[in-house]
């Protein structure tokens, strides 16, 4: 018994020293032996749907990493929408729980970064040169008080995508105001009843957030070190006034799309029943994959505002985060191969998606392809972010600004009513997190 | 209940002097521990599935519980959790209604329908009776999620069976009809769906107790003129009572307890707060708001409530048994 607690003892002391000593060789910036990961494995989460088939990717990084380091990679796949509640489980569960490197939505980085389970590697990018080059917006969204929790991995936007032929067809040019929107949506509504002309869909929030921010206002502000909803300042119902008209007064957009979430916008997309509507960017080739005869009938254009120029669109993505596992030092390795250089350029080749750092993103841009030029503009000069508090992922999660527009679409109140509400439900969820 | 057994072993020894006092204190111990030692498994098992999570959920639902890296934290407040609950608004105008209507309704129409299905079933022959019962139990297997979405399917805006069938009859624009976003069509198609899922079990075990009733008392009753209307109710309903109060208890605590065919339909897992039920509300505050509290209190309100109908429709079983006696 004792010789057993003794070897044990040896065991970790040697366990000890070993980390201590990938500590050093990782500070003394050694290239090539960064950290000695032999014997070791990397649980990874990754969501899946991004890349339509992941798995030969993974492959190939993880035959990568282990020839640098020795370190085997383990990749499970997660479900979006489970991950959220899976991962809060693993973190209540602790380090044996957890991934060593995850995936994690930009808007759930605040979250799990309260909990104190994701690693702050801000002095990591730091040291690896790599803050400068990471898209800002992005950059900013898992950077809380100071500390990065993780890196950019890949990123979308929505702009407005418009069905080419069509506009041609009718002489409808492609909207760069919101009259010229409204005037567009009620020209195709007249001329090809059999399509929907601009989906109000009630249950996609970023559908709605470009109005409300292209209007001057906000849907949160930080105040004093709290958060104040700001959903029912004059700006912003100026902003729903304009989106939800264009269902309840322009009637351009059906009854049947109140209920409507991204996903079966893009299902109407798929099946040619759409003639414009805002749409990801990573959405175009999704749609000509599965119908080929949308090929070289869609065209973009950055969301407008309202006198021109552009609305500020929500950019979201992804971040590749490390938690404080006790192979950390490993998992922030395995982080950077992938979210740099060729790996990171050839994901974002896979899943359309584009890559997180203002290099990639320019050589992106570069190439001039109508269907990613101007998603890559809204990006680079019109992104915005969810107020970043752990606090609004629990209203994401209430549904507050669906329900509102809902709530608007159907008749049920007004604009200001609706507006009222959502900002009374938003300051409850702010309030009970002080 | 302790001294109640031990007496008991006493008195036995006292019958039998020639026992020594060890063997019959060892007997009384036998006596003591055997149904607790045979019952063991079953309430190692019941203690951790459901003993253990009822006790989490009800301190949960007395303190702030938070998600922390490597276990939560818990701030005891108390009944604060339930004084919100019962003081909101949201709760009585929405929650409760749905709740309990939906619930009343579902398990008025599933005993109904699933009692007339088993008095067909009782009427036909050998293969009609095969193929009713197969077809009903494959809407009994159908999984909830397969028959909501296809529930959903049917009712669809525009493109559904039945909004395309009730648009060419004039009777509603299908431009303009959502019957997802309206309360009452919500619960209309919600109650389709789970009568439609509930009703199998009520005419299997319905037609189960049938086959117990003697074919005399019918014959009886046909000879002193009583209509097929009088015989139901005066011998079927009578002999069979406590299959009816089964399936009418078992069928409550389902439809109240219903999420799954809630949580799918469009706008039912939290855009639209005028659907929320019990079940839903109480998903959205623990899951979804991380107020794990909240949440817990609601589902602690619910299982208090069908703790509550099931006493006394357990009461209303044993005093029936009673007078049978």
């Amino acid at each position: 018994m004792k010789r057993r607690v003794i070897a044990a003892a040896i065991a970790l002391t040697l366990g000890v020293t070993a980390t201590a000593c990938g500590d050093d060789s990782g500070g003394s910036g050694d290239k090539d032996r960064a950290t000695d990961g032999k014997g070791k494995t990397l649980t990874v989460w990754i969501m899946e749907g991004t890349n339509p088939d992941a798995r030969p990717f993974f492959k190939e990084a993880a035959a990568a990493f282990e020839k640098k380091t020795g370190a085997k990679i383990k990749v499970e796949y997660q479900q979006w929408a489970t991950a959220n509640r899976k991962f809060t489980t693993a973190i209540a569960g602790g380090a044996d729980q957890v991934p060593d490197v995850a995936e994690v939505g930009t808007t759930w980085v605040p979250q799990f970064a309260e909990t104190e389970a994701l690693v702050d590697v801000t002095d990591e990018v730091k040291k690896s040169g790599l803050s400068d080059d990471l898209v800002e917006g992005l950059k900013d969204a898992g950077t809380l008080d100071g500390k990065q929790y993780g890196m950019p991995w890949y990123a979308g936007v929505r702009s407005v995508l418009y069905r080419k032929d069509i506009f041609e067809k009718h002489k409808i040019k492609p909207p760069t105001t919101w009259k010229e929107l409204q005037d567009a949506a009620k020209t195709l509504k007249e001329k090809e009843p059999k399509l929907i002309s601009f989906p109000v869909a009630g249950g996609a929030e970023m559908f709605a957030a470009p109005f409300i921010w292209g209007a001057g206002g906000e849907l949160a502000e930080e105040e004093g070190g709290g958060w104040k909803s700001a959903i029912n300042s004059p700006e912003a119902i100026k902003g729903i006034e304009f989106y939800t008209g264009l269902a309840t007064k322009d009637k351009v957009s059906p009854a049947k799309v109140n209920t409507w979430t991204e996903k079966e916008v893009g299902d109407a997309w798929k099946k040619g029943e759409i003639a414009m509507s805002i749409s990801g960017n990573w959405t175009p080739k999704a749609f000509v994959d599965e119908n080929p005869e949308l090929e070289g009938k869609l065209g973009a254009v950055p969301i407008p505002g309202p006198d021109g120029g552009m609305s500020r669109s929500f950019l979201g993505g992804s971040y590749l985060s490390t938690f404080d596992t006790e192979n950390k030092e490993l998992a922030w390795e395995f982080v950077k191969l992938l979210t740099t250089g060729e790996f990171a350029a050839k994901w974002a080749e896979q899943t359309n998606y584009f890559p997180g750092q203002n290099s990639e993103l320019e050589k992106v841009a570069a190439k001039k392809d109508p269907l990613v030029e101007p998603f890559a503009t809204q990006m680079l000069e019109a992104g915005a972010t969810v107020p970043k508090t752990e606090s609004y992922g629990k209203i994401q999660a209430a549904q507050v600004v669906p329900g509102m527009i809902q709530s608007i679409i159907t008749g049920k109140s007004s604009v200001k009513e609706a507006a009222d509400k959502a900002a009374q439900q938003m300051d409850d969820i702010f309030a009970k997190d002080k | 209940m302790k001294n109640a057994l031990a007496d008991g072993g006493q008195q036995a020894a006292a019958r039998r002097p020639s026992d020594t006092a060890p063997a019959a204190r060892r007997r009384s111990l036998i006596r003591l521990t055997r149904p607790w030692l045979l019952l063991a498994p079953a309430l190692v098992v019941l203690a951790g599935l459901l003993l253990y999570p009822i006790f989490q959920v009800g301190k949960i639902s007395l303190q702030d519980w938070e998600v922390k890296f490597g276990g939560g934290q818990g701030e005891f407040t108390g009944f604060d959790h339930y004084g919100d609950l019962l003081s909101s608004e949201l709760l009585w105008k929405t929650v409760m209604p749905n709740t309990v209507f939906f619930a009343v309704a579902c398990v008025g129409l599933t005993v109904v329908l699933g009692t007339l299905v088993a008095l067909l079933l009782n009427r036909l022959g050998t293969t009609w009776r095969a193929i009713c019962s197969v077809s009903i139990l494959a809407a009994w297997a159908m999984p909830a999620v397969t028959g909501t979405y296809v529930w959903i399917w049917l009712f669809q805006p525009e493109e559904g069976m039945f909004s395309q069938l009730a648009g060419a009859l004039g009777l509603i624009d299908p431009a303009t009809t959502n019957w997802f976003t309206e309360r009452l069509p919500f619960y209309a198609i919600a109650t389709l769906n789970v009568v439609h899922h509930g009703f199998p079990f009520v005419a299997i075990t319905v037609f189960a107790g049938l086959l117990t009733i003697p074919r005399e008392l019918y014959e009886a009753g046909m000879i002193d003129g009583a209509s097929a209307w009088q015989r139901f109710w005066k011998i079927t309903v009578p002999t069979i009572r406590p299959v009816f109060l089964v399936v009418t208890i078992l069928s409550t605590i389902w439809d109240f307890k219903v999420f799954t065919q809630i949580f799918l339909m469009p706008g039912g897992s939290g855009a639209n707060e005028e659907v929320y039920n019990l079940g839903v509300y109480s998903y959205v505050q623990a899951f979804g708001q991380d107020d794990y509290g909240a949440g817990s209190a609601a589902a602690v309100l619910l299982t208090l409530l069908l703790l509550l109908i099931t006493v006394v429709y357990i009461r209303t079983l044993f005093r029936q048994g009673e007078e049978d006696l």
